[in-house]
């Protein structure tokens, strides 16, 4: 690795440049053609660092210190290498519908862990507290690591990754710390859920593989385990975070996250049909396990067996491919059309909102190891 | 700040871009100090930049920092919080099956 001396633009003034570069450096791999650029567009955000700063962990002493020291030793750095188990990989063999949601799939997970480091950049940089701080680095370490793991994978398909939005105006936006919480308490958890499903599916059925990354989700998602942890820890520091109208905050988290990940999922027919999984199979074993996890220290847990409940994921599925048929057929019509497919997956967020949720008692202790 | 005009300042900042195998990652950092607030917005001067595969890159640069007026920050501070879904692996890009 060579860092440049400043004011070297890595030797290239333009992206084409480096990108040119780029493929002299990579001569031995089977992608020879000009790179499909994309462009990474993570979000920029900013918080009230001055209440994150006033968190005090002193309350969940021995559990916090626990953690940060197996996350500082580093358990899984050496995972993320290429060896033996990397298949080869027939690109343009692919059948295009499942390549093109393959790619997007990492496309989507690439930008997810970009933004989240960004994001974890930032609260460390800006923080006093140095245990808060301390967990920021080492989050921030893991997503970068992942990223440049299916970044890596990216460019085997053929697929460069653009920074250009460094050069372009970023607005920043604001997160309240509790909804950072939650919202990467959430992110982490279910992360760590989607993962080991599909691990543990190809595990029982190898032959539907179809690409080595596949093999890499048991560690991966350890990680992401780890850093939900550290975010339960967060949320026990201060009972008002899991009481009151936060119930409220919680809910509606856990139920914009759960419809979100449905929706998308069954945008990517052809990714679950190569993997043998059916999508709505799959978000309920995902929710399940991320239910059961999320009682460490949420005070309720979704209904998800609720008669309302699959019926209203597939009216927001509905409503949000009519939302993008009508994007694309644009016009007066086309405006119209999506108002009122809006108005629909509103109602159908309401009817998810208001199915009464499972009261949970929290444990004590919140510490869990990976156990599916 | 101006309750509806905003307003710019010049900060030099340092760019960090690692483009390896195990760090994927980008990030400004400002030489002088300046803090961003929400609803405020930096545009790094000068080419794009992009380290070749396998190296890290730092550059030193200028940025513009345009300041959101009050109002506008208000409304981030009001809006900002719905845009978390960002940061899980199902969210939308910006690619979708285009």
């Amino acid at each position: 690795m060579n860092t440049h001396a400043m004011p070297h633009s890595a030797d290239a003034t333009t992206a084409e440049e480096a990108l040119a570069r780029q493929e002299v450096i990579d001569s031995s791999m089977a992608t020879e053609v000009a790179m499909q650029n994309t462009l990474l567009t993570p979000r920029f955000y900013t918080t009230d660092f001055d209440e994150m700063d006033a968190i005090d962990v002193s309350g969940v002493r021995k559990d916090w210190d626990e953690l940060i020291g197996r996350m500082k030793s580093d358990p899984n750095k050496g995972h993320f290498k290429k060896n033996a188990d990397w298949d080869e990989i027939d690109w343009d063999g692919m059948e295009p519908k499942l390549k093109a949601e393959f790619i997007d799939f990492l496309i989507s997970s690439c930008t997810a862990e970009f933004s989240g480091c960004v994001l974890y950049k930032e609260m460390k940089r800006r923080g006093k507290n140095a245990d808060i701080t301390t967990l920021f680095q080492l989050m921030a370490r893991d997503e970068a690591r992942h990223a440049g793991f299916i970044n890596d994978a990216l460019r085997e398909a053929g697929i460069a990754v653009n920074l250009g939005f460094l050069t372009q105006a970023k607005k920043y936006t604001y997160f309240r710390p509790k909804f950072i919480y939650y919202a990467t308490y959430l992110s982490e958890k279910i992360g760590y859920a989607r993962y080991i499903t599909i691990f543990r599916h190809l595990e029982a059925h190898p032959e539907q593989r179809f690409h080595p990354i596949f093999k890499w989700f048991r560690e991966w998602c350890n990680d992401e385990f780890s850093h939900g942890e550290a975010f339960a820890l967060l949320l026990k520091t201060d009972p008002k975070l899991t009481s009151g109208i936060n119930k409220y905050w919680i809910k509606f988290f856990l139920t914009a996250v759960y419809s979100t990940m449905s929706v998308r999922d069954h945008q990517r027919p052809a990714f679950h049909a190569a993997l043998g999984v059916d999508p709505t199979w799959y978000g309920q074993e995902v929710f399940r396990k991320t239910s059961e996890i999320s009682r460490q220290v949420f005070p309720l847990t979704l209904d998800i067996n609720h008669p309302r409940w699959q019926p209203n994921l597939d009216r927001m599925q509905a409503a949000n491919a009519e939302i993008s048929a009508a994007r694309k057929a644009g016009g007066v019509g086309g405006w119209l059309r999506r108002q009122v497919a809006s108005a629909k997956a509103a109602a159908a967020f309401v009817s998810l909102m208001t199915i009464p949720s499972i009261p949970n008692a929290v444990p004590e202790t919140t510490r869990l190891v990976p156990a599916y | 700040m101006g309750l509806i005009f905003r307003e710019k300042e010049i900060a030099p900042c340092t760019v960090r871009v690692s483009h390896c195998f195990d760090e994927l990652s980008a990030h400004v950092k400002f030489d002088n100090g300046a803090v961003v607030h929400p609803g405020d917005t930096v545009l790094v001067q000068g080419p794009e930049i992009m380290a070749p595969y396998g190296e890290v890159v730092e550059e030193r640069r200028t940025a513009i920092i345009t300041r959101a007026s009050r109002l506008e920050q208000l409304w981030t501070r009001a809006t900002g919080d719905f845009e978390f879904m960002e940061l899980c692996e199902f969210s939308f890009s910006e690619e979708v099956m285009s």
